[in-house]
């Protein structure tokens, strides 16, 4: 049976900061989606970034066509952010009226907040926001499930889990299985299914 | 089979795939991984040079011995190793030699946004560009093709959009390959004294003419004709974007970017009413078609900085006006990138702030250190430079620099190109302090090897050079060693040092806090004692990610506002906090 997009292209941006594990998420993603047969470009910019700032990737998914690695500004479709001022960010520039964003609940303040220079909305804001500038949205505590799991960084891994549930994108647990067996060491498998059913058990 | 693969990885592969077995680079972002990726293939020799240079010479070397060799490098490696380009393009190339240049277009990793296209008209060297990996993986089979056919060395140019975007990619079965090695003896070629110089300047002009009748029948630079009224041309990753946006015009794809194909053009030019040149950055297309005389749009419209996206291209052409695409306008916190918690160059800045001195910076990630609070450094110009302008700004101060400037650079950088300049503050006698920030690593562009690290890419043991025993050999007398983390012992060295008449060097030694090789002694995460915490804010002082500030946690007989808060899950231990701390709050 030959899996069908709602949109063709679907544009999917994963966001969050530097350190979450953002490019191996939307890798994993990526694998899943090329493994049941989609054409996909992944654009991502690595390097300076990383240490702590923004961090973004574009997941462009067709059934038929090879698109460009940038998504044309408001012509975001998904929005998956392991931060959620991140997913804000994220939306101001790509964001439209029909756009879904799943985010983690977790915030981690940037320095000039941290410094008193800047000021950060609240969850309660954050969430007023994505009723008013998405047509679906749903927040999760990634974070608190990855630290019980034994590490922080599993929280991208729950989001994909999470994400599978929401139904936007044609995955689910055995495109993941069959992706992880590929892209990650045999020890670290079990361990990331876990974080995968434990993500998709909160919606 | 098809595979998705990254610019990067397709460069490495198809080079594989082309029977090169031989490569040589210094990492910068966005060209880090392909070296990396080429390393891991079978039954080749890749190595981490110190620096472009070398690693352009070593490429040299191998190609002069018949190999068929690549030298890989960020756009502003070039500029480093341009010495040996510029007269390796008399030479010849004897084997193969392909330059891999990755440009950074919006400078997401980069101190300037060079288009090093001109480099290929500057040297007289073919340039090929492709657009995604696909394309990737087959031009740098070409690029080797044409270095072998021509005897030129042959740039093969990426940008961070094409070198770090993955696409679907067909796999080959590698070339066999063949041993051409040996000597060939030919110093009227290969001397280059201004006599033979002569006479290669004009075997090089010779070529040109011979790439330049090649070019015209080179099958990548491709005319796609679907309306007579518009038509652009480009290259490289603009092509997907203006595709994307409008795929009714007409199209010259340019796979060449240098020697242009002029008769080409030409036939483009008559079959179109309407032309517009699509790049990035410099008008390098747009220029020479407009010198054949043929009218064009280009930088009237398309802007000259930045990387381009489907969007700007639209709306270049519309004439549409600027960006008004989301209606949501929120003011956010900007989150610039930031030291890593538990990062040995946190403990170094912190207390070198406390000296009021100016400090002279380079590339690495404690160049992140020149942001508030921390104001760490007050310069920053490329690899290397910290030292010579330190060496600079103190003589030209004299009596009123002693003791206050300061040159900070990195283990890896100083090997780069910090050698001679230090060299130098030795044999000319200099007030200025230099602070080697030695992580054990190339931390920035993600734990590479170097010559001081005691390893070599493809994983071998190897001689490690032991930092303070090269100062010493250079004639610098003052030197310390200590662990940054440690502010009295850290305070105290920069104090000492800079009081001292002639060139120091502290060499700030602890591993960077994300190399797992170093195994770092870490303590378990800190807390602040909510008890003792008086509210004061020095930790916040530190920068350090997992510290935040909690408002309104008041306590009685105290006049304290809030506390600070370490996120548990973010702090890896490193204990800076605990000694900042004047009130015992953090354990």
């Amino acid at each position: 049976m030959k899996m069908l997009l709602s949109n063709d292209p679907t544009n999917v941006i994963i966001t969050g900061v530097g350190g979450q594990g953002n490019v191996m998420a939307s890798r994993v993603l990526a694998g899943m989606l090329v493994n049941a047969g989609f054409i996909v470009t992944i654009g991502e910019t690595f390097g300076m970034s990383q240490r702590g700032g923004s961090v973004m990737s574009h997941l462009r998914v067709s059934s038929t066509s090879v698109l460009s690695p940038q998504i044309p500004q408001g012509r975001a479709d998904i929005v998956i952010a392991l931060e959620p001022v991140e997913a804000l960010r994220v939306l101001v520039k790509y964001g439209n009226p029909h756009v879904a964003v799943l985010t983690n609940s977790r915030m981690v303040y940037p320095m000039g907040v941290i410094t008193g220079e800047f000021n950060y909305p609240t969850l309660d804001e954050v969430k007023t926001m994505f009723e008013k500038i998405s047509a679906k949205n749903w927040i999760i505590d990634a974070t608190s499930v990855a630290v019980d799991l034994g590490n922080p960084v599993l929280s991208n891994i729950v989001m994909i889990g999470a994400l599978a549930s929401t139904s936007l994108l044609p995955i689910g647990r055995r495109a993941f299985e069959k992706e992880i067996t590929k892209s990650i060491p045999a020890g670290k498998r079990e361990i990331n299914l876990k974080a995968f059913d434990a993500g998709a058990k909160m919606l | 089979m098809k595979v998705l693969m990254s610019g990067n990885e397709a460069i490495a592969r198809g080079a594989y795939e082309a029977g090169v077995r031989f490569a040589a680079a210094y990492p910068g972002t966005p060209s880090t991984e392909i070296l990396e990726e080429f390393s891991k293939y079978k039954g080749v020799y890749a190595e981490w040079s110190p620096n472009e240079k070398v690693a352009v010479e070593v490429a040299i070397g191998a190609a002069l011995a018949g190999e068929k060799a690549m030298a890989v490098m960020k756009h502003v490696g070039v500029n480093v190793a341009a010495d040996p380009i510029f007269t390796v393009s008399y030479t010849g190339t004897n084997g193969a030699l392909v330059i891999v240049s990755a440009d950074d277009p919006s400078l997401h990793s980069s101190q300037n946004e060079q288009d090093n296209r001109n480099y290929a008209k500057f040297a007289k060297i073919p340039m090929l560009e492709p657009s995604d990996a696909a394309e990737a993986k087959e031009y740098i089979k070409l690029a080797f093709e044409i270095s072998e056919k021509f005897d030129t060395p042959v740039f093969f140019r990426t940008t961070t959009r094409m070198s770090h975007s993955k696409s679907v990619v067909t796999l080959k079965e590698p070339e066999k390959y063949i041993d051409k090695t040996g000597f060939t003896y030919d110093a009227e070629k290969y001397v280059m004294v201004p006599i033979n110089a002569r006479t290669r300047r004009v075997e090089v002009e010779k070529r040109q003419k011979a790439l330049k009748a090649f070019v015209e029948t080179f099958p990548e630079n491709k005319m796609e004709i679907n309306n007579s009224e518009v038509g652009i041309i480009t290259a490289g990753m603009p092509y997907n974007y203006a595709k994307e946006v409008f795929p009714d015009y007409s199209y010259l794809k340019l796979g060449m970017v240098y020697p242009l194909p002029e008769k080409l053009i030409r036939e483009f030019a008559s079959k179109i009413k309407k032309i517009y040149v699509v790049e990035e950055m410099d008008p390098f297309l747009e220029e020479q078609i407009k010198a054949m005389g043929i009218s064009v749009s280009g930088k009237d419209v398309f802007p000259y900085t930045n990387e381009f996206d489907p969007g700007i291209i639209k709306n270049a052409i519309e004439k549409n006006p600027q960006e008004t695409v989301s209606p949501y306008k929120e003011s956010l916190a900007p989150r610039p990138p930031n030291l890593c918690p538990g990062c040995p160059h946190r403990g170094l800045f912190y207390a070198l702030r406390k000296h009021k001195v100016y400090v002279h910076g380079d590339i690495g990630c404690y160049t992140l250190s020149y942001m508030k609070p921390l104001e760490g450094l007050h310069s920053c110009i490329c690899m290397g430079a910290s030292i010579g302008m330190a060496h600079g700004m103190s003589k030209a101060l004299k009596e009123k620099g002693k003791g206050k400037v300061v040159g900070v650079i990195g283990d890896s950088t100083f090997l780069h190109s910090g050698i001679t300049s230090l060299l130098n503050m030795a044999y000319n006698n200099s007030d200025a302090l230099i602070i080697i920030l030695d992580n054990s690593t190339t931390a920035m562009t993600g734990m590479q090897e170097h010559p001081g690290t005691g390893y070599t890419l493809m994983g071998k043991e190897a001689k490690k050079v032991n930092l303070k025993d090269l100062i010493s050999s250079l004639g610098i007398e003052n030197i310390k060693v200590i662990d940054p983390i440690d502010q009295k012992a850290t305070r105290s060295a920069i104090k000492e040092e800079l009081a001292k008449a002639g060139p120091s060097v502290i060499i700030a030694q602890r591993p960077c806090a994300l190399f797992k090789r170093a195994k770092i002694k870490s303590k378990p995460a800190l807390k602040v004692d909510p008890d003792k915490c008086e509210g004061c804010k020095a930790c916040l002082g530190l920068n350090c990610p997992p510290i935040s500030w909690k408002k309104g946690v008041t306590k009685e007989g105290s006049k304290r506002k809030g506390i600070s808060f370490i996120d548990e899950t973010l702090c890896n231990g490193c204990g800076l906090c605990e000694q900042v701390c004047k009130f015992g709050a953090i354990s």
